[in-house]
């Protein structure tokens, strides 16, 4: 009886400390993953989208030049123009949350395909092609893909004289109706605007106000970004037109510009990853990393590299080598993939179990 | 004794340790999904899919992502032709944005994921609304270039202020609706229903209830006199040509996935499909004759469909929050629970064996009441009248700001800005309910309101 007794407190104790080590695992102090947000927050996020609006303006400029002064060289600046400022847009997918769908701006900003039957028939009307009206109408006659449609043409090769004075107007109008949705953007974002940035670095603050309870849930925003981006470049830009061996899926096809599109998607995520971005101080998803998994860190980073890498070793233009270099067009989807896997199995339970 | 002393103690501690919550109510019903919840609060949660999809499955829901993204252009186009001639939105995505509910509209040129249902008195022999002639059953309020919207919506915001029994006031708003501008004149009389897109999370596993699971919840006539009655809407299936039991729209109205994404490609696109390959202007002015019907295959419409199955349900929060748990207990004990029902256990999915045998927590009947007069849009849909709604389910409602954004708002019309108001509104059979939420001091009012949050 005696020996029951102690077997029960032994039990008892055994059960005790047992609780009491449950107990204190939920009371570890989260650490603080402050200095990572702000630097994201301020020196990715809304940099990017500082420099897409910078970048949208600089395309107006373009645009109004070329109507003034059509020429082949004015029309090489707008392209040029054009192709500079879809490396903050496509930079920027890697963070597409917030403002930039809850108002509604990524349809204003990248709808594809163009809707090139009424494009023509607005282009034949006699509207009055102001940025109000382009404003007004669907995405898919607005926004990059429609300049790009524009400006480009089909094969890619038009001339600046066999532009009419119609296609003028309307890039003009259209370029402005861009730039009023990057601003709208970026103001969305920017501190003495309308903020949603204190979103992110006020996550979990006591008597600040986020969307997010918690610097965790912002960060696993962050990285399920990521992961969304590289399975679309993967499984969506590169696969579709690849997998159906049909060009008219790809989606920067007038320009040729599919490949910067894609590395720049992979930059997005490499940004967001780092920190680093323009000079900033490189606080980034890493940080939270690094600690917990020095291997799957470098895994991801390296990942990230040879996606780049493999994306920019395609010969020629996406458009051809989906027929003519396949295997090229297969590996660079493979890394993609690769990384979209590390990122998932590796950096995204880390972040979950924060 | 003394050991039993000592044992209970410990296991006080232990639960101490856990806010004194017991086992029971902290995990019953964390997952409300089932397996197919999965943690998180940020603004891409209604995004994921179910965490127990096989690995063909999850490859099926990533390319039935994008066919929920696609954007349709006007035919004949490379890719993507087809959307309208006249419509109301060009993509799933661009009502169901990040698959929540969609925010009310700031903009009368951009309504995002609102759309108004019209009819003039009477239905069709198949029970459905009957459409106003050169209009149909829906307003699409936009159109291709060259084409003209059916009409444009106007509306201005009514608002009356209540006061709770401790003083406190309440101000709640509802907008009016009116159409302007119509492509042909509209009959004098005519009836509207304002509608929200609402969050598509979830889906599957409500098509996976079994059917005498909910009817076994409805009491159509009260036979048990407690003021809540709760009917089954049967409704037209197309594919049956028959009637089943309505469980998706806010009246209900659909009784099935495929049917009601198909109904959403035809109506709100005017992308005509294998279930429905006839324009939504048909006989109508508008109608173009382009002979390039269905615009959409089996494949892209079984894919969006599957979209809407396979989405993960986030799980509760902030459980243990001692606010969190007296306002859940204050939502039973006002009786919120007569038609928020909160749980059911799935049957066996034909298809699908990640939706199977899942106990989970909807919060929902699945049946229509009558929410009284304040609510009503006074526009049947086959056995639902004009004061009925379903029960919507409450899953995700937490997170409908976080997803949606600030004008992400609640009921049918997207009236509420916020749940006190939204309970505020509810009136009919739940009217004793929420005069007992009116009668409630703040600080319960508070917590009842926290609990909600926590789904």
């Amino acid at each position: 009886m005696i020996r029951t007794k102690i077997n029960q407190l032994i039990y008892c104790l055994t059960i005790s400390i047992l609780l009491f080590a449950t107990c204190r695992k939920e009371e570890n102090i989260t650490t603080d993953y402050s200095k990572i947000l702000l630097n994201l927050a301020n020196d990715v996020i809304l940099v990017t989208y500082a420099e897409l609006d910078t970048k949208t303006q600089d395309l107006v400029t373009a645009l109004t030049n070329l109507e003034t002064h059509p020429s082949e060289t004015n029309l090489e600046l707008a392209r040029q123009a054009w192709r500079d400022a879809r490396v903050p847009w496509e930079q920027s997918e890697g963070f597409l949350f917030g403002p930039v769908d809850q108002q509604g701006i990524d349809p204003a900003i990248d709808s594809w395909p163009v809707n090139q039957p009424d494009l023509d028939a607005v282009l034949a009307s006699p509207e009055v092609l102001s940025k109000a009206y382009i404003d007004g109408l669907d995405g898919t006659l607005k926004g990059f893909h429609t300049i790009e449609y524009l400006i480009f043409g089909v094969g890619g090769s038009k001339s600046f004289n066999s532009f009419t004075s119609r296609e003028f107007e309307y890039l003009r109008a259209c370029a402005q109706s861009l730039e009023g949705a990057t601003q709208q953007l970026y103001y969305a974002w920017k501190p003495d605007q309308h903020n949603f940035l204190a979103n992110v670095i006020n996550a979990g603050k006591t008597g600040y106000t986020s969307v997010y309870p918690s610097q965790k849930a912002t960060l696993e925003e962050i990285v399920n970004g990521l992961v969304v981006i590289a399975d679309e470049v993967a499984n969506g830009k590169i696969n579709d037109p690849l997998s159906q061996q049909n060009v008219n899926l790809e989606e920067s096809r007038f320009s040729s510009n599919s490949k910067q599109d894609f590395a720049d998607n992979i930059r997005s995520i490499q940004n967001a990853y780092t920190g680093v971005y323009k000079g900033s101080t490189g606080l980034g998803i890493s940080n939270v990393i690094s600690s917990s998994n020095s291997l799957a860190d470098k895994k991801v980073k390296q990942d990230i590299e040879d996606a780049i890498i493999a994306i920019e070793s395609i010969p020629g233009s996406f458009t051809s080598a989906i027929f003519n270099a396949k295997s090229s067009v297969e590996n660079a989807q493979q890394k993609v993939r690769n990384l979209q896997q590390t990122l998932e199995e590796q950096i995204l339970p880390i972040i979950s179990n924060l | 004794m003394r050991l039993n002393v000592v044992l209970f103690a410990l296991v006080c501690a232990f639960f101490g340790c856990k806010n004194e919550v017991t086992v029971l109510e902290e995990v019953e019903d964390l997952k409300l999904g089932g397996e197919t919840s999965i943690t998180g609060t940020f603004i891409k949660i209604f995004e994921q899919p179910a965490p127990n999809l096989s690995s063909t499955e999850l490859d099926f829901h990533r390319d039935a992502d994008k066919a929920f993204g696609d954007i349709f252009v006007t035919a004949p186009n490379f890719i993507n032709g087809g959307l309208g001639p006249v419509f109301n939105q060009n993509s799933c995505e661009s009502c169901h944005l990040s698959n929540g509910r969609s925010p009310f509209p700031i903009d009368a040129n951009d309504l995002r994921g609102l759309l108004i249902r019209i009819s003039v008195p009477g239905a069709e022999p198949t029970g459905e609304p009957l459409g106003i002639p050169n209009f149909g059953g829906q307003l699409q309020t936009k159109a291709l270039f060259g084409k003209k919207a059916e009409a444009k919506l106007e509306w201005q915001h009514y608002s009356a202020t209540l006061q709770y029994v401790d003083g406190d006031q309440i101000t709640l708003t509802k907008p009016n609706f009116s159409l302007v501008n119509p492509y042909l004149p509209l009959p004098d009389h005519y009836l509207m229903s304002p509608r929200i897109a609402p969050p598509v999370i979830g889906l599957g596993l409500i098509e996976a209830i079994s059917e005498s699971d909910i009817l076994t919840l409805a009491d159509p006539d009260d036979s048990d006199a407690d003021g809540i009655s709760g009917k089954a809407n049967w409704v037209w299936d197309h594919h049956t040509n028959g009637r089943s039991l309505g469980r998706f729209g806010w009246k209900a109205g659909q009784p099935s996935l495929l049917q009601q994404t198909a109904g959403a490609y035809n109506q709100d696109m005017g992308i005509t499909n294998p279930r429905v390959p006839i324009e939504n202007c048909f006989g109508q002015s508008q109608m173009d004759n382009i002979m390039d019907d269905p615009e959409i295959d089996e494949n892209t419409l079984k894919a969006a469909t599957f979209y809407t199955q396979s989405l993960a349900i986030p799980q509760r929060r902030n459980t243990t929050d001692p606010q969190v748990r007296k306002g859940k207990k204050l939502f039973y004990d006002l009786n919120c629970t007569a038609c928020h029902q909160p749980n059911f256990v799935t049957g066996t999915h034909a298809e699908y064996s990640f939706l199977s045998n899942q106990k989970i927590f909807p919060y929902s009947d699945l049946l229509l009441h009558d929410m009284g007069d304040g609510l009503a849009d006074n526009r049947s849909e086959f056995d639902a009248n004009g004061n009925e709604w379903r029960t919507p389910p409450l899953w995700g409602l937490g997170l409908t700001k976080i997803v949606g954004g600030p004008n992400a708002n609640y009921l049918h019309d997207g009236r509420a800005k916020t749940l006190e108001e939204a309970i505020m509104w509810h009136g009919g059979e739940s009217e004793t309910s929420k005069e007992n939420f009116r009668k409630l001091s703040k600080t319960d009012r508070l917590a009842l309101v926290k609990f909600l949050e926590s789904l």
